[in-house]
């Protein structure tokens, strides 16, 4: 249990509620491939050839992450892979709304008011909150000094 | 005095962050042979590529075929951007058919075009899916006629042809 569950409820709850969230993310991904291959390359980001093998193998690194943050396994690597994660889908919305691009289409647009630059500002701000937990658990994790803690790590690989 | 960072727990990070990545891969690729929505693994994003996928033929016109199907007159341009866009300029004679809402607008739009007639959807951008997904609900809508210029505002404004600024209302005459 001590793995689970350390002195402090706010890094257990944020790590089930991250792990949670990853797992939950990956769902829709794994029923709507194409769909999701047609979502990154609408972020024009990638080249064309990296598109469909990301889109297979993306949600795999999000639901063995949450389910490794939701049970306390290889949790460095988990919060890590969370975090790179996190922060490049951060990175991609904000640099496309920087660039003017609209990810619902593909397409530069320069529509200030429009309800898709609407919406991606408001997954900016949310991806953003998930990226503020994932550091909190990965200063946790990394930063920590607490021998208690650090000794629930010596049987993981 | 301990260092901040663990050197143990960074060693422990990327050999878990490369074994997790590594199941990734596997799981991916063994799944995706296996299940009814495979992905192909490299697929063509070609906007060509997309367009006959999905309407088994070839949609696309090029600009010298838009260009001369523009002076013979016997076309209708369809703009699938937003109004906003369309207001700002746009193709002399086009309409403006936005595909974001296409429900709204597509009865007043369409309402005098014959469905043999040629129709050119266009918007910005090599990526741009608008012009592709009007026309194709078009096509799927009866008229088969209907073609995609990829690309078509910034060729058109390349090739120097004719644009227009505000609304237009034209009838459509065969």
């Amino acid at each position: 249990m001590e793995r689970f569950f350390f002195n402090k409820p706010l890094y257990f709850f944020g790590r089930l509620l991250l792990g949670l969230i990853f797992v939950l993310a990956s769902i829709d991904k794994f029923i709507h491939p194409a769909a999701f291959a047609e979502v990154i390359y609408n972020y024009q980001i990638l080249p064309d050839t990296l598109i469909n093998i990301t889109a297979v193998i993306l949600p795999w690194l999000e639901l063995i992450s949450g389910i490794f943050l939701v049970l306390g396994l290889w949790l460095p690597g988990a919060v890590f892979l969370s975090n790179l994660l996190l922060a490049a889908f951060f990175g991609s919305l904000v640099f496309n709304l920087a660039r003017g691009l609209n990810i619902y289409c593909g397409c530069f647009s320069t529509s200030e008011g429009a309800t898709s630059t609407l919406y991606m500002y408001l997954y900016v701000i949310r991806d953003g909150i998930f990226l503020l937990l994932g550091l909190y658990l990965f200063s946790n994790i990394f930063l920590r000094k607490d021998k208690a803690f650090t000794a629930g790590m010596k049987d993981q690989p | 005095m301990e260092s901040v960072i663990s050197q143990r727990i960074v060693l422990q990070m990327f050999r878990q962050t490369g074994a997790i990545v590594l199941l990734a891969v596997t799981l991916g690729v063994l799944t995706n042979l296996i299940r009814p929505n495979q992905l192909p693994l490299v697929a063509d994003w070609s906007p060509e590529a997309q367009i006959a996928e999905e309407s088994r033929h070839n949609m696309l016109i090029s600009i010298e075929e838009a260009r001369e199907s523009f002076f013979s007159q016997k076309v209708v341009f369809l703009d699938a951007r937003s109004p906003e866009l369309y207001q700002a300029s746009h193709i002399q004679g086009a309409r403006n058919l936005p595909w974001e809402a296409v429900d709204k607008y597509s009865d007043a739009v369409m309402a005098d075009i014959p469905q043999d007639a040629l129709i050119i959807t266009y918007c910005d951008g090599e990526s741009c899916s608008l012009s592709k997904d009007l026309a194709l609900d078009l096509f799927y809508r009866g008229y088969e006629n209907v073609r995609v210029l990829v690309n078509g505002w910034s060729l058109w404004v390349e090739h120097h042809l004719p644009i227009d600024r505000g609304s237009v209302t034209s009838s459509f005459e065969r």
